[in-house]
């Protein structure tokens, strides 16, 4: 298992390279600048602030240069926020991010799962269509409605919690629910269809004649084989859960980095960018890899290869 | 091969235990809604690049700097004259290029020493050196040589027109008299920086008062920097050493982070907030209802206009342009469309721009339009190119206007939309037919918005070249008694009337909700804000 995962360890490395390499150029050829602003700079003055950044160099040149600050583990000076450098912008945001993503993965786990498995056993019974019902529900209603009708009730109409902010632990209730019911809605519909699809497994039946209880035989049997379809899902959908949701961040006003990854394109901020894509993209690396070895570990047909 | 096939259904329940955790977390009520000192929460709308006065850009950023620090002199709530601030009392000389400045003993930095004449120098110094790279740097430029220092071709900083006098005043000489420099010099890149927030300018990333940390923060200003949380929150507390420290009836102002007019209006609803930037469109009409009032709009000096690209056939010829602009039914467009208490443009200058009226403007007529767009070759639109309206939001008064000269002058218009920063490129590199354009002024002056449109300024967006037009600006600006000088902006703004190389919209309009406890909410029309006075029942 080691040598596996330390492949795939290495694997990561000319992954990111392609990535940083592609995101470097494209964003560079994306028109418009860092300091392209809506009152116009003179452009002696502008020559003078991209003289300043290193943008007035050839592009290979600011390439390598790029290359070997993040080589060093130096993301750079952010373009927009000039006096904060994107290291310092990640740490900042990304447990902010994290946190939520957490809150939220517990409550899809938690929620979908139960859901799951409840539909599957008592399948076509009340229980099933209401829980079913409720999946279907969760994946069609976006979260910027989700999110808006929640705080109109919780928020402004009982006055429970306050409408946006990051303050208190009341302040992440909304958030986590909003982003996890949706999450939790996929969950739910894949434990149930992996869930129906075990229960009828002939090791099931023997489990059954040998006269398990039900209880014994859902949680030792048939989970384990009902969650395969869930795990696959979950690695790419942590990734995203994680670090951060633009759309939650905004509702909420919640300072995490789904917020900063999707201005510093509008933002033309290069080195925030550069620095949030190749954050995301080692974590869906990463999380794949882990879904993968939880696969393995669920599964006894599959093997490291 | 691992031992991992025992049965061990603990694990399974150990994840939804964990994941329970959620639902328990946080039931706790959030902080009290009113708080009980004298804090004003205020919503801010883009979360600053930096609060260095010399490298800020946007009003946004100006807001809290203006909290922060001020300069010789202020602009004045409701669009008046420029107030003294640091300067108590200034004398300009008979040829209108000397500006000596008298400054107010009892100014202090928030570290209690006096501000004297040397931070100006000091401050100006920085913001005109190259390395400091600052984007506003323009503002400084009618100082005698300060220009030539700018672009390197003058090395000594004593060669610019700023001195501290031997008597503690501060004298400006400027390369040629500039009727509107007082608007200019209380304009907030004119706002001091501290001697210890200055050097080294080239270290720009590092500058303390870019912010890095509240504590090095040292302004002149009624508040002090106490906390920056990113996207979050920026506090200011009163600052016991400020000049005119009994003004200020406020302990701190919250400047609370949102980029959502939606988000903001529930966090208003919600109590969170006392002023919001804005009111989202669809709720203007419940807000002109409620009780008590708390809806407040305030006529913005900013001009919102289309850019006729005046180099791409058939737009070269002024008839064409003249028909465009004299098809639209501008009250219909503010009235039916906006809806938001804009004001119908039928001219570049807004009104009460530095007591700037000339009473011109154009004269909707449609029968005008389409006999102007008929000599120019094309009658009921035909032969007319298949013309693009590019735009950076979808804007609904786009669309309407798009009909209007279909069914109207009967020519095509296709609208573009443009991601923000695409839109901004391609109208300074006149890569577009029509565009949608704002434009506010840097400071309070006609004299600004005219420069705007003469040739090669880079704001210049219809690239539009008049000789006559230059001319006239040029000697307006110039011109200290303000009847010339009005007749010289007049005689300009008749060209641009005739010549017609942008087509006025409307004037712009800022609704916000504001709650009733908050006394004194002054603004201008230029989104400065006002913290005097401000009180909070």
């Amino acid at each position: 298992m080691f040598r596996f995962i330390f492949r795939r360890l290495l694997q990561v490395i000319p992954v990111l390279f392609i990535i940083i390499t592609a995101t470097f150029f494209m964003v560079r050829f994306v028109p418009g600048g860092p300091f392209t602003a809506e009152k116009a700079i003179p452009p002696e003055i502008l020559k003078n602030i991209e003289a300043h950044y290193g943008l007035d160099q050839p592009l290979w040149r600011q390439y390598l240069n790029y290359l070997g600050k993040i080589a060093h583990g130096d993301l750079g000076p952010s373009f927009k926020y000039s006096n904060r450098s994107v290291n310092e912008i990640i740490a900042d945001k990304l447990p902010v991010s994290l946190e939520l993503g957490a809150l939220a993965l517990a409550c899809a786990l938690s929620i979908g799962l139960t859901l799951g498995v409840v539909a599957a056993v008592r399948r076509n019974s009340g229980l099933d269509y209401l829980a079913s019902s409720l999946g279907m529900l969760g994946i069609c209603v976006p979260t910027f409605v989700l999110g808006p009708l929640l705080v109109l009730f919780f928020a402004i109409h009982l006055g429970w919690v306050n409408a946006s902010g990051w303050y208190t632990a009341a302040d992440r209730v909304l958030p986590a629910l909003t982003l996890g019911l949706v999450y939790a809605a996929y969950i739910m519909r894949l434990t149930r269809a992996g869930m129906l699809e075990v229960l009828h497994q002939d090791y099931i039946r023997t489990a059954r004649a040998k006269g398990a209880t039900e209880f014994r035989i859902i949680t030792r049997h048939a989970l384990r084989g009902g969650l395969l379809p869930v795990v696959s899902f979950l690695g790419p959908a942590t990734a995203g859960i994680l670090t951060g949701s633009f759309i939650i961040e905004t509702i909420f006003q919640i300072p995490g980095l789904g917020r900063e990854f999707v201005n510093s394109a509008f933002n033309r901020d290069y080195t925030l960018v550069l620095g949030t894509v190749m954050l995301y993209a080692g974590l869906i690396v990463l999380l794949n890899l882990a879904a993968d070895v939880v696969q393995v570990w669920l599964n006894p047909k599959l093997k490291f290869a | 091969m691992f031992g991992w096939k025992s049965n061990r259904p603990s694990r399974y329940w150990a994840l939804s235990a964990v994941s329970l955790l959620c639902t328990l977390s946080g039931c706790k009520k959030p902080a009290e809604a009113q708080p009980a000192a004298p804090i004003l929460r205020v919503s801010q709308r883009n979360e600053p690049a930096t609060l260095d006065p010399q490298l800020a850009t946007l009003p946004d950023e100006f807001f809290i700097i203006r909290a922060l620090g001020e300069g010789l002199l202020t602009p004045s709530p409701a669009n008046g004259a420029p107030q003294p601030a640091v300067a108590t009392h200034w004398s300009i000389s008979p040829d209108g290029r000397i500006y000596t400045f008298t400054l107010n003993p009892e100014a202090r930095w928030s570290n209690g020493t006096p501000v004297v004449a040397a931070d100006f120098v000091a401050s100006l110094e920085r913001g005109l050196t190259p390395a400091t790279a600052a984007p506003k740097a323009a503002l400084f430029f009618p100082l005698k040589n300060a220009e030539a220092f700018y672009a390197g071709r003058e090395k000594d900083f004593k060669a610019v027109g700023v001195r501290a006098l031997p008597d503690g005043q501060l004298e400006l000489t400027l390369t040629e008299p500039q009727a509107d420099f007082l608007s200019l010099v209380a304009s907030g890149p004119w706002i001091p920086l501290h001697r210890s927030q200055l050097a080294p300018a080239s270290s720009h990333e590092k500058s303390p008062a870019a912010g890095a940390s509240p504590k090095n923060y040292i302004g002149n200003g009624p508040f002090m920097l106490s906390a920056w949380r990113p996207h979050q929150a920026i506090i200011v507390t009163r600052n016991p050493t400020y000049r005119a420290a009994s003004s200020i009836k406020l302990t701190a102002i919250h400047f609370i982070a949102f980029d959502n007019g939606d988000s903001e209006e529930r966090a208003f609803r919600a109590g969170q907030l006392d002023v919001t930037m804005s009111v989202p469109f669809h709720k203007l009409p419940a807000y002109r209802l409620s009780q008590p009032p708390v809806l407040r709009s305030v006529p913005q000096q900013e001009t919102r206009y289309l850019a006729i690209n005046t180099t791409r056939p058939p737009l070269t010829d002024p008839r064409v342009r003249q028909a465009l602009a004299l098809a639209l039914n501008r009250r219909t467009l503010t009235e039916k469309v906006l809806q938001g208490g804009q004001v119908p443009a039928y001219t570049f200058i807004p009104p009460g721009l530095a007591h700037y009226e000339s009473g011109l403007g154009l004269q909707e007529d449609l029968t005008a339009a389409r006999r102007l767009l008929a000599a120019a070759g094309f009658p009921q639109g035909r032969g007319f190119p298949h013309l693009e309206l590019t735009t950076w939001y979808p804007a609904s008064v786009l669309e309407v206007i798009q009909q209007v000269w279909r069914r109207e002058l009967g020519i095509e218009i296709t609208l573009a939309q443009r991601e923000a920063r695409t839109h901004l490129v391609a109208l300074a590199a006149g890569d577009y037919d029509l565009a949608l354009v704002t434009a506010i002024p840097d400071y309070p002056s006609a004299a600004n918005l005219f420069t705007q449109l003469t040739s090669g300024h880079p704001a210049n967006y219809p690239h539009w070249h008049n000789a006559e037009f230059d001319r006239l600006v040029r000697a307006g600006n110039q011109q200290s008694s303000q009847a010339l000088r009005h007749r010289a902006y007049s005689a300009a703004e008749k060209i641009l009337l005739e010549d017609m190389p942008l087509i006025p919209l409307y004037f712009n309009m800022q609704n916000f909700l504001i709650r009733p406890a908050v006394k004194n909410w002054q603004t201008d029309g230029l989104w400065t804000r006002f913290f005097a006075g401000l009180t909070l029942d």
